[in-house]
Parts: C-alpha cells; sequence; structure tokens
C-alpha cells in the first residue's frame, strides 16, 4: 500500500507579500512553508504507515525550485522520498493547470492513496483534489476528519450538518483530509538529519510528457487587476467603563444600525 | 456554446438550500447580462419535488441529478453533460459544491474561479472577484483569451441576495442516465446523525460566537441566550470546538463555516486570521475581549473591552427590555 500526499509551498500566514509586475505573486520573495492543512494530511500518512496499513509514504510538490524545501521538510517529518514537479512553463498556475500536472504525475506514481489537505492557505479554492480525480478516473473521498484502509477499500469520516457520516470507494482513491485529523508533529533533529539523505527526484514538464501548450500558457484563468481591500471605518472602542454603561452603548449602537 | 448561467442548487430533507437561492438570484443577474437563459442543477434529498420551485427564485430551467443524498462528486459526470457549452457555472462554496465544481474542472478542462466575493459579466466577459491570501488583497480575473466555456466560479455565501416575492415555475428534466465511471463509487456506507440538532450557521443572519475566553461548555449558556433574543445561533472558534464546549459543526474559520450574517458579536475571540477568513464579511462585527490588545480589535466594528460574563448576560436582558418584552 503506498501512499502520496500531495503539498503546496505557500507564503507564511505572517510574510510580506510582493506582486511581479504580471500581477503574480512574487513567491521567491515571500517567506514560505508547508501548506499549513497539508501538514494535517502528511500527519495522516504517517499514521497510518505506522499503523502498518501502508507500506510506504511519498510526497508530491509542483513548484518553483525552493518549494524543494518543503519536500524537506515534509521528509523530515517522516516517510521515504519526494518528487517535486518544477518547469519555469508552470509559473502562475490555476487550479486546472495545477490538477493537469498533479494528475500526470500521480499517474506515473500510480499510489492506492493521493492524499491532499483540504485546502491551501493562500487560494482556498479546494478544487484540485476533485479535479484531480476526475482527471484520473478514480473516486474521490473528500473532507475526512479521518481516513481509513481495509483491504481494497478507503473510508473517510466525514462531518455533516449534524452528525457525521462514513464515506467509501474502492481503492485507488484520491482524498483529503480535514484539521481534525490531529495535531501535525514536528521534525525531530534526528528526522531532518535523516531526510538529507532520503531521494528526491526532480521533474520537469516535459518528464510528464507534457508540453507547454497543453497547459494553456499555466492557466485558463487570468487576473486582470490586484488591489489592497477597502478601506474600512476604524473600530469604535467601549472600554474603561463598568458593564451596565457598556450594555448601553453596545446596545444603542446595535439600534442605530437596526439590528436590535 | 450558449450564453446560460447554470447554478447548483443543493437540497436538504426537501428543502432548497439558502445558497441554492442565493445562486439562483445571482445566476439570474448574470443571465441578464449576458444575455442567457438562468439553469438550476438540483441535487439532495427532495430535488425532485424542489426543483420547479426554483422558478420563484430566478430559475427559468431545472435539471434533476439526483433526489437522494449521495456525495455531489459522484454526479459530476451527469453534471458534466447538463452545463457542457454553458456560459458560467455557479457553486456554493460548500464541500459538496467544490467538489462538484472541481471535478467539473476536471471533466471538462474548464477555468475555475473563487471563492469569489462578487461576479459580473461585462462585454460578454465574465469578472469575478476574490480576497486572496487571508484577505490582505482582493484579486480581479477573467478567463483567459480561448479559455474553454463554462467558467466554474466558487461564491461565498452572502454574495448574492435571494429575490423575494417571485413566482414561477421552472421547466424541469431529468438528467439523462449517464455512466459515472469511477467517480461514481463513492458511497456513503454510514450515517450517523448527532444527538442533538446543531444550527446551520450558513444561514443565519445573526451569530453569536464564543471563543477561549468562554472557558468551558457551560459558559456558552449566555451565548446561546443572546443568540436566542437576537433571533440568531451561536458559533465557536476552532479553540473552543477543539476543546470540546462545542461540536465541530460550529465551528467557524478557514476549516469550518465561512459566515456572512448582517451581525456578529465575538465573545472571547482573539481574532486569529484563521478565524478571520471565516467571518470577515460580516457586515457588522461587535467583539467583547477582556484583552484591549486582542487582533480582533483591528477589525471589528465595535470593540467592547470587558468580561464577557458581565456584559452578555445584560446585554440580553437590555435587549429584551427595548422589545418591550
Amino acid at each position: 500500500m503506498k501512499i502520496i500526499v500531495c503539498i503546496k509551498q505557500v507564503p507564511a500566514t505572517t510574510a510580506e507579500k510582493r506582486y511581479r509586475a504580471d500581477l503574480r505573486l512574487d513567491r521567491a520573495a515571500s517567506e514560505a512553508v508547508i501548506n499549513p492543512l497539508d501538514e494535517y494530511a502528511i500527519e495522516q500518512a504517517l499514521r497510518l504507515q505506522e499503523s502498518g496499513a501502508v507500506e510506504s509514504v511519498g510526497y508530491l510538490s509542483m513548484g518553483p525550485e525552493q518549494a524543494g524545501e518543503a519536500l524537506r521538510r515534509a521528509l523530515a517529518m517522516g516517510g521515504d522520498e519526494a518528487y517535486l514537479v518544477t518547469d519555469a512553463a508552470l509559473a502562475g498556475s490555476d487550479a486546472w493547470a495545477t490538477a493537469r500536472v498533479l494528475a500526470a504525475a500521480l499517474d506515473r506514481l500510480a499510489p492506492d492513496v493521493a492524499l491532499m489537505g483540504m485546502a491551501s492557505d493562500d487560494a482556498r479554492g479546494s478544487l484540485v483534489p476533485a479535479a484531480v480525480a476526475a482527471m484520473r478516473g478514480v473516486p474521490l473521498l473528500s473532507y475526512g476528519s479521518e481516513l481509513q484502509l481495509h483491504g481494497t477499500t478507503a473510508r473517510v469520516r466525514r462531518l455533516t450538518a449534524a452528525g457525521f457520516d462514513m464515506l467509501e470507494a474502492p481503492l485507488p482513491v484520491v482524498a483529503s483530509v480535514t484539521d481534525q485529523v490531529g495535531e501535525p508533529r514536528y521534525a525531530s533533529l534526528k528526522g531532518i538529519m535523516a531526510a538529507k539523505r532520503k531521494p528526491m527526484e526532480t521533474w520537469s514538464l516535459a518528464d510528464l510528457g507534457l508540453a507547454p501548450a497543453d497547459l494553456h500558457g499555466a492557466a485558463l484563468t487570468r487576473v486582470v487587476e490586484i488591489r489592497k481591500p477597502e478601506a474600512k471605518p476604524p473600530t469604535e472602542r467601549i472600554e474603561n467603563v463598568g458593564p451596565d454603561e457598556a450594555v448601553t452603548r453596545i446596545a444603542d449602537w446595535l439600534a442605530a444600525r437596526k439590528l436590535i | 456554446m450558449s450564453n446560460d448561467i447554470c447554478f447548483l442548487a443543493e437540497f436538504a430533507d426537501g428543502v432548497a438550500s439558502r445558497s441554492a437561492m442565493e445562486l439562483a438570484a445571482g445566476a439570474r443577474e448574470l443571465a441578464a447580462q449576458s444575455g442567457g437563459a438562468t439553469v438550476a442543477l438540483a441535487y439532495g434529498p427532495g430535488a425532485a419535488a424542489g426543483a420547479a420551485g426554483l422558478g420563484a427564485a430566478g430559475a427559468s430551467r431545472a435539471v434533476v441529478l439526483s433526489d437522494t443524498n449521495v456525495p455531489a462528486v459522484t454526479l459530476a459526470v451527469a453534471a458534466a453533460a447538463a452545463v457542457r457549452g454553458a456560459h458560467t457555472l455557479l457553486a456554493p462554496a460548500t464541500p459538496n459544491g467544490r467538489d462538484l465544481a472541481g471535478a467539473l474542472v476536471g471533466l471538462l478542462g474548464v477555468p475555475a474561479f473563487g471563492p469569489v466575493r462578487a461576479a459580473r459579466i461585462e462585454g460578454g466577459r465574465l469578472l469575478t472577484e476574490q480576497a486572496t491570501l487571508q484577505g490582505t488583497v482582493i484579486t480581479v480575473s477573467q478567463p483567459a483569451d480561448g479559455a474553454p466555456q463554462p467558467s466554474v466560479v466558487l461564491v461565498l455565501s452572502g454574495t448574492f441576495t435571494p429575490l423575494e416575492g417571485g413566482t414561477g415555475k421552472a421547466v424541469v428534466s431529468q438528467a439523462g442516465g449517464v455512466d459515472a465511471g469511477p467517480l461514481g463509487q463513492a458511497r456513503i456506507a454510514e450515517s450517523h446523525p448527532a444527538e442533538a440538532a446543531v444550527a446551520n450557521l450558513e444561514e443565519a443572519s445573526m451569530i453569536v460566537a464564543g471563543g477561549r475566553g468562554v472557558g468551558s461548555a457551560d459558559g456558552f449558556a449566555p451565548l446561546h441566550e443572546l443568540a436566542a433574543v437576537l433571533g440568531g445561533a451561536v458559533g465557536a472558534s476552532r479553540a473552543a470546538a477543539d476543546a470540546g464546549w462545542v461540536p465541530y459543526q460550529l465551528q467557524i474559520g478557514q476549516t469550518g463555516k465561512v459566515v456572512k450574517p448582517a451581525l456578529y458579536v465575538a465573545c472571547g475571540i482573539s481574532g486569529a486570521i484563521q478565524h478571520r477568513v471565516g467571518m470577515q464579511t460580516a457586515q457588522n462585527v461587535v467583539a467583547i475581549n477582556k484583552d484591549p490588545d486582542a487582533p480582533i480589535g483591528e477589525f471589528a466594528d465595535l470593540f467592547v473591552v470587558g468580561d464577557l460574563f458581565a456584559i452578555v448576560p445584560r446585554l440580553t436582558a437590555e435587549i429584551r427590555r427595548r422589545a418591550g418584552g
């Protein structure tokens, strides 16, 4: 049984973001981390490996060369091998192009489970898992708070409006997990040292049998404008008053906006 | 190729969801700009009986994909046949909506946008507005030249306002029997309802949310009372859900619900960025926090520095008094 965890390197939440003249995020100029929600997918895969349900855990990322750092960090948490798809023609990829490239790489790696985080911190579309499943023609088990493997079947536990469902599909599958799978582990010093010796392959688009023309210039979408959000009016503050005075003023504030 | 605007209409317990009503209004607005028809893709328990009723919400036609509770992604092949060549498809930014939208992007090789907070069509071309990088920038995007139709657009709740007083029936058809292939193989093997009913936060116009500062499950009692007097629902930060004080279904934020109520009262919530992305488009934000330096003070409209256990019960009583009750 083999799991490939797809991870994305994203700008750190606190990092200052810079944009290039063509309105793309300058990823090289921003402090970068493993997408925090992908760390839960890593944790889930490693737990399955530790339980004996999975023999091998690998990582796949698409990004600039520096995304190799994210793969090394993942290898420091555990797992066996990593694959980086990097190509100048991939800069500015949208959800469709990203899914196309990941699907091509996963076709090559043929894992039983392609595991992903539920969303990326920067784009937050959550479209890639389903798009990859559709392109590869395999079932999708999404938004799992837990992934289970039983023989030739995969299951996820998914929260519903009130309770939870168990979703099931025959392997191979694409799956995504939420932040409820359990806190991701930290890389130990030993893990960091071991990661340096784990195999990492780098693939270009051509290595995957894809040409830039197949990707429509890396995107079917085009950014035409980037701007700061509208400045909001300054916060009104109520402080250094007793609760009765505070409550009168809150109620006045709500009434002025016809909220009560 | 057509100028039709399609939208996903989720049904639950025989009723069209709030998102279906919002997207119907949005699709109709865009259809007026594109010069096409408004077409619903209805699925979920009650979709067959309720599809015609989407006419009053703005749809001229409705295609029923399924009338039962199945993972939405399993409907993607049927949905792809129904939307092929349309101008735009609006999908709710819910787990099922995202899965179905993503699968359509994969099956049809079409552009994807969102989650967006605004969309319009100008000169036949779609323009969408998205807050990216935790809301630090607004990105306006459109389909690339030569990109195939339809554009798939994830839409945040509250982006469009449901039509009121609409009449008329949508012309209903059933999606053809297509082989869903492996995408259709995911199924719900077991369903476990909760012991207690949980409010649907995405449909609430007033939300009272609690965080770490609430301190315990019992600490939520005054929040429930305030929510009741406002006619709203109770939500929570991830810290409160992780602590087990409330069920995860009430979590608001990046990995929980994204809400856009008229009023959001944040009690004992510090305002981490992960929480903020779940509620930053609320129309009015009132924060009550003991810590005068809590980050939520930077983006609340009204920031009250004080003890929530002193303030919230008094506020409930005051609102009740002013309502004459």
